[in-house]
């Protein structure tokens, strides 16, 4: 099978049958053998019948059922796990995204990437409220992570299936999908997609809390930075607050004036080398993890890389 | 035995507090007869219980072939011990009843009746209280915790008499004292659970005060449950936030007392505001490591883990 479209859906009764038929008549005219996953997140509505009843109809629709609603990240990593096609397509439930986008997404997976991000140029939504904050967001994530991408909060993505089934995808990871791939080293692409104002239905996601966001940029910068290596990480910080030992010691040593006493400035060079060592034994800890964990960042670099044939054209 | 297993009723013996064992047994049993259920009665020892095992046993040379005895070879926590019942066991129907008095016994038809195709779990409530004010008061104040910390709204989770349909038990993973929380997991996990007023036994009325360490073991069994459900899978939401506060606490007063030396003069050395400002600093630094350390733990892990839970598949 060539192509698995994932759709999460979360109350969306009033719109899951014109997104199937969206789908079907989107992908019908492209020729690839594909199959539509729709995940409900535990709606409370409806959702899940009309999905069923479209679904014993036509085989090529298949339904997972949440036992209760567990969020857009969870949904989309149960689509990957059950999808069985060669290429991944995630998107909203909600037709914000438009699925007449998928073929140009298909065409950029053959020349040979391995993401396919979605850019909504045009958003349609509130300008305060989600456009702003998502445009810093964007903008920190980019060069925190190294990998800078308009809109990572695009649902709308195609990706390679070996690849992202090997990403592990928690909690609200999805916005940072494409730097965790990044581990692997993945070709990514961004092209830009059609967005449409809610027609049916309230929003969903306001705005976040933004320490949640901060907190999970540091998660993914560790991760991808460092996972492999997580001493060297701890190493550099645990350098730094050695540093500031040493300072301190100095201090102590011969800057204070007589009418200070050196005592407490020594008790604080002594501290930061006590948090220098817990630093430096926290990085072996993680070495300990990382050895004994299943996770590895090696086993992705095997789907990424090639083989470079050197044809030597000046032969004749 | 010939016919297939319904119901698995499973009594844990864990702890000290059991009493009347061949009463009870003959109460349940006489309880059980009247659903028609093809049932067996599963009590499982933790640890070595020498008087319960002789009634039991010549329960079962009397002729009782319906009831069944796991011993465990030591005290290891009647979450276990439930788990061992449970693995023993085979109906696809599960009751768990307590090794004492807690329940008026004949109303143990009516909430097996209550787990029909719809519900996966039904929590027996003790309702109304025979009990003295004080019992009522301790088991609200830790009712009223878990609901506060899990949302999960439960009025008696000191009751151990549970419907509940397998299921429920090979996708929740029990472990210590966890089986109090046995609800809770199984509502976050999205099952179907029904909260039933049920008769108090008379026996079960008497005043209890544990010891101090009783409810420090409590409190403290409260807690892992509320980090279990809430941060398992992003362990530095929770030590990032304590971590960061703390050190930019610590790191305000340091710049703040840097400044006074550097601009009003005031000697720094001997202030002790420099040595707690530092202290503060250096916990968070640590607590932010050790939500990365826990956040290398999960990434490590993540493939294993499954966050949610699947109701239906269709095709």
């Amino acid at each position: 099978m060539d192509l698995s479209v994932i759709v999460p859906f979360y109350n969306e009764e009033a719109c899951i049958e014109d997104m199937y038929n969206a789908l079907v008549g989107a992908l019908e005219p492209t020729g690839y053998s594909y199959e539509l996953l729709f995940v409900d997140d535990g709606s409370k509505d409806a959702t899940f019948d009309k999905a069923k009843e479209i679904a014993l109809k036509n085989p090529r629709l298949r339904v997972i059922k949440f036992r209760r609603n567990y969020g857009q990240t969870p949904a989309m990593a149960a689509g990957i796990d059950h999808a069985r096609g060669r290429i991944l397509v995630t998107m909203d439930g909600d037709l914000q995204n438009d699925p007449a986008d998928i073929p140009l997404f298909l065409e950029k997976m053959d020349e040979g990437y391995d993401i396919v991000v979605g850019w909504r140029h045009k958003r349609q939504d509130k300008l305060i409220t989600r456009k702003i904050p998502s445009k810093i967001a964007n903008w920190i994530i980019g060069k925190v992570t190294g990998v800078p991408i308009k809109d990572n909060g695009c649902s709308l993505k195609a990706y390679r299936a070996d690849i992202i089934k090997k990403i592990p995808l928690y909690s609200e990871m999805h916005r940072f999908i494409p730097a965790m791939a990044s581990l692997s080293g993945v070709r990514i692409a961004e092209i830009k997609v059609n967005h449409n104002a809610r027609t049916t239905g309230v929003s969903k996601y306001g705005l976040s809390r933004i320490y949640k966001v901060l907190l999970d940029l540091l998660t993914i910068k560790t991760i991808v930075s460092f996972a492999s290596r997580p001493l060297v990480w701890f190493g550099y910080i645990a350098l730094v607050m050695g540093l500031v030992s040493v300072i301190a010691f100095i201090c102590a040593m011969l800057l204070l004036s007589e009418a200070e006493s050196g005592v407490a400035m020594m008790g604080v060079s002594v501290l930061f080398a006590f948090l220098m060592t817990f630093l430096m034994l926290s990085g072996v800890l993680c070495e300990l993890i990382y050895k004994t964990g299943d996770q590895k960042v090696e086993d992705l670099s095997e789907m990424t890389s090639e083989e470079i044939c050197y044809t030597t054209s000046n032969k004749n | 035995m010939s016919a297939k297993i319904e119901l698995s009723v499973i009594v844990p013996v864990s702890e000290s507090r059991y009493d009347g064992t061949q009463e009870l047994y003959l109460e349940y049993k006489q309880a059980l007869e009247t659903t028609g259920l093809n049932y067996e009665l599963i009590y499982v020892l933790d640890g070595p219980y020498p008087d319960v095992e002789l009634a039991l046993t010549k329960l079962i040379e009397s002729g009782e072939e319906k009831l069944r005895i796991i011993k465990l070879a030591k005290y290891f926590g009647e979450a276990t011990a439930l788990k061992a019942g449970f693995k023993h066991s085979s109906g696809e129907l599960i009751m768990t009843l307590p090794a004492y008095q807690q329940i008026q016994s004949d109303e143990l038809p009516r909430l097996i009746a209550l787990c029909d195709a719809k519900v996966d779990m039904v929590v027996a409530r003790r309702w109304p209280r025979l009990d003295s004010v004080f019992n009522r008061l301790q088991s609200k104040v830790f009712n009223q915790i878990l609901e506060g910390l899990t949302g999960a709204d439960f009025k008696d989770l000191g009751c151990s008499v549970r419907v509940l349909k397998r299921r429920v038990v090979d996708e929740i993973h029990l472990y210590g004292d966890q089986h109090r929380f046995l609800p809770a997991l199984a509502y976050r996990h999205g099952f179907k659970i029904v909260e039933e007023d049920v008769q108090q036994s008379q026996k079960d009325a008497f005043q209890r005060v544990y010891s101090v360490g009783v409810y420090v073991r409590r409190l403290l069994d409260l807690l892992s449950v509320f980090f279990l459900i809430k941060f398992t899978k992003k362990p530095l939401r929770f030590f990032g936030l304590v971590g960061v506060s703390i050190a930019t606490f610590g790191g305000l007063i340091l710049l703040y007392i840097i400044g006074d030396r550097l601009f009003a003069g005031v000697p720094l050395g001997n202030r002790p505001a420099l040595m707690l400002s530092s202290l503060f600093v250096v916990l968070g630094a640590q607590i932010v490591s050790i939500g990365l350390i826990g956040e290398m733990i999960i990434f490590t892990h993540a493939k294993k883990i499954k966050e949610y839970t699947v109701e239906e598949i269709i095709n």
